[in-house]
């Protein structure tokens, strides 16, 4: 579980303020709010990128500061909005890069890395992209690889800056309902933000709204309380 | 992946080629000698013998200073490359080579004490290089944009020039000399016993990059990924500028100045083998550079009946097309 108190999130001045908040493996919450409200920021706090403003945040009892960089990528994967492809990286190594916290210096990767990636191309329907580099796919293509190394990391908890801006439309259902799926199934914690509010909330996600006008983290039941925010 | 694993098969043609040419190149110079005697040299040797001698005291070292100048140079281009995320860095481009020249010239041209030992030559040229790395890395932590990079690189070696001609303008006409002779580059001028010093430097840099080939490998992605990944970045980056001024610096002052070595191979590699695996990137980067370097020495040996042409001209005549050759493709 994610336990945040009293806590100011931002990149360099605080962008708005969470009283209290806890976010449980098993679920996908979605992080809604304006351009510029601090979504981003929040998820760059959580994966421990950015420091908070003020406050603190703790994974599972014990707080964000206290754990080493290895230990967090063990902990926590974060899919950024801007995944940029690299000239001569194929799919596959790129995947495969999903594993590096788990290796020592010489670095081999084992039959069950292997076995892991395949899962995690048959998962995302990216196979036949294996053997493509990562700087020749479009980028809805590139960001469903990006996701797929996130499931290759396996971590407790998955934090994706929006994830779907990129994709097409059924795409973007097949990245909700796997997000789905591995929280109820791999009782993976999934946090999003996003902007696909009227496909979001087809899915038995939580939801989240950074407000406005208080500057604050509020949860949300309905499109309905959104809906004055973004109008 | 498969179509990778193809192409490392390259890489024994290269070996053998080394091997070849490096045969040649004890075999070739102004005073003939045949087979017997190289092989005589190598195995059983006398230094009552002319020729042997010649092949062990002269061309042994160049060949040798050939070769590991050539993979040196070519290792620290892939490590600012990757470093950069930039395939038009290199440690002659971004000014690295400046700081060990700076220093050579100070010691060189002042002529004083201590410095101008072969130990002292040695030291300031590998301190230039590394506080010169460390300058660059300081102006990328905030300089983002790629062009922008390379320019402070070439501006900075516009500002030691001109220091270094002042200085020339100054010193006596013996150490001017000696200075010019160094800045053209040249590998005539190592001896047998300095070859153990140097290989001891260039085996340590070279361990030493095998030691963070998997954090290169997630380093393409970038600082902010490598982070989230569970590396210290910025262990790393001090990494990679303390092996790069080991290299640079060291080739420097034995060598002189040395272009577009460090900037053509890496991308040649990266062309080849089309490989982010810098496991694979460095062992290639190690033959072609060698390969490269020896090729030009003896093409300039075999060219000496007819012109002089200084190492440091040829590789740049060969390097600065292939270079725009890649900055065309790239922009395209």
């Amino acid at each position: 579980m994610i336990e945040i108190k009293n806590t100011e999130i931002g990149f360099d001045a605080s962008l708005f303020a969470i009283p209290e908040m806890d976010f449980d493996q098993g679920k996908v919450h979605v992080l809604l709010g304006k351009n510029g409200i601090g979504k981003s920021a929040l998820l760059n706090t959580l994966s421990g990128l950015i420091y908070p403003i003020e406050g603190s945040l703790s994974f599972d009892g014990k707080l964000l500061p206290d754990y080493s960089y290895k230990h967090l990528a063990k902990k926590i994967a974060y899919v950024r909005s801007n995944v940029k492809g690299v000239p001569f990286l194929t799919v596959d190594a790129f995947l495969l890069l999903g594993r590096y916290h788990d290796k020592n210096f010489i670095g081999k990767h084992s039959a069950e890395d292997y076995a892991l990636i395949q899962k995690a191309k048959d998962l995302f329907g990216i196979a036949h992209l294996a053997d493509k580099f990562t700087n020749e796919l479009s980028s809805g293509e590139l960001h469903l690889c990006a996701i797929a190394k996130a499931y290759v990391q396996q971590t407790d908890y998955i934090l994706l800056d929006e994830p779907t801006s990129h994709l097409d439309y059924a795409n973007k259902r097949k990245v909700y309902e796997l997000l789905g799926k591995m929280a109820s199934e791999y009782n993976k914690g999934i946090m999003i933000s996003t902007h696909d509010l009227d496909l979001a909330f087809k899915f038995p996600f939580d939801f989240y709204l950074i407000e406005s006008q208080s500057k604050t983290l509020k949860s949300v039941k309905t499109f309905k309380e959104v809906e004055r925010e973004f109008i | 992946m498969n179509s990778n694993r193809s192409n490392t098969i390259l890489l024994l043609p290269v070996g053998i080629g080394i091997v070849l040419l490096a045969l040649l190149g004890l075999h070739i110079g102004d005073i003939p000698t045949n087979g017997l005697d190289v092989y005589n040299a190598i195995f059983t040797y006398s230094d009552s013998n002319l020729s042997e001698l010649i092949i062990r005291e002269i061309r042994l070292p160049r060949v040798c200073i050939a070769l590991i100048a050539g993979a040196a140079l070519s290792i620290a281009g892939m490590l600012m490359q990757t470093l950069f995320q930039n395939p038009l860095a290199g440690p002659y481009v971004l000014g690295i080579n400046s700081g060990a020249s700076l220093m050579v010239a100070i010691g060189i041209l002042s002529g004083a004490g201590f410095l101008s030992t072969e130990l002292g030559l040695i030291g300031a040229a590998l301190i230039g290089a590394f506080v010169f790395g460390l300058f660059i890395l300081f102006t990328a932590s905030f300089l983002r944009s790629q062009i922008g990079l390379l320019l402070f690189g070439v501006m900075l070696g516009s500002f030691v020039s001109a220091i270094i001609t002042i200085l020339e303008l100054s010193s006596e006409a013996e150490s001017l000399k000696a200075f010019a002779l160094w800045s053209m580059g040249s590998l005539n001028g190592v001896t047998i016993e300095q070859l153990p010093v140097i290989f001891l430097v260039f085996i340590l840099g070279g361990v030493a990059s095998l030691f963070i080939v998997n954090p290169l490998n997630l380093l393409v992605l970038g600082e902010e990924e490598c982070r989230l990944m569970g590396y210290n970045v910025k262990r790393l980056r001090l990494m990679i500028v303390f092996i790069t001024a080991l290299f640079t610096g060291l080739i420097t002052a034995f060598c002189g100045p040395i272009a577009f070595i460090g900037l053509a191979i890496p991308n040649l590699t990266r062309m080849l083998f089309k490989t982010q695996d810098h496991k694979l990137l460095l062992i290639a980067n190690l033959l072609f550079g060698a390969l490269f370097l020896l090729s030009c020495d003896i093409l300039i040996q075999l060219l000496s009946a007819w012109i002089l042409i200084p190492i440091n001209a040829l590789t740049s005549l060969i390097g600065a097309p292939f270079v725009i050759y890649i900055l065309i493709r790239k922009i395209r």
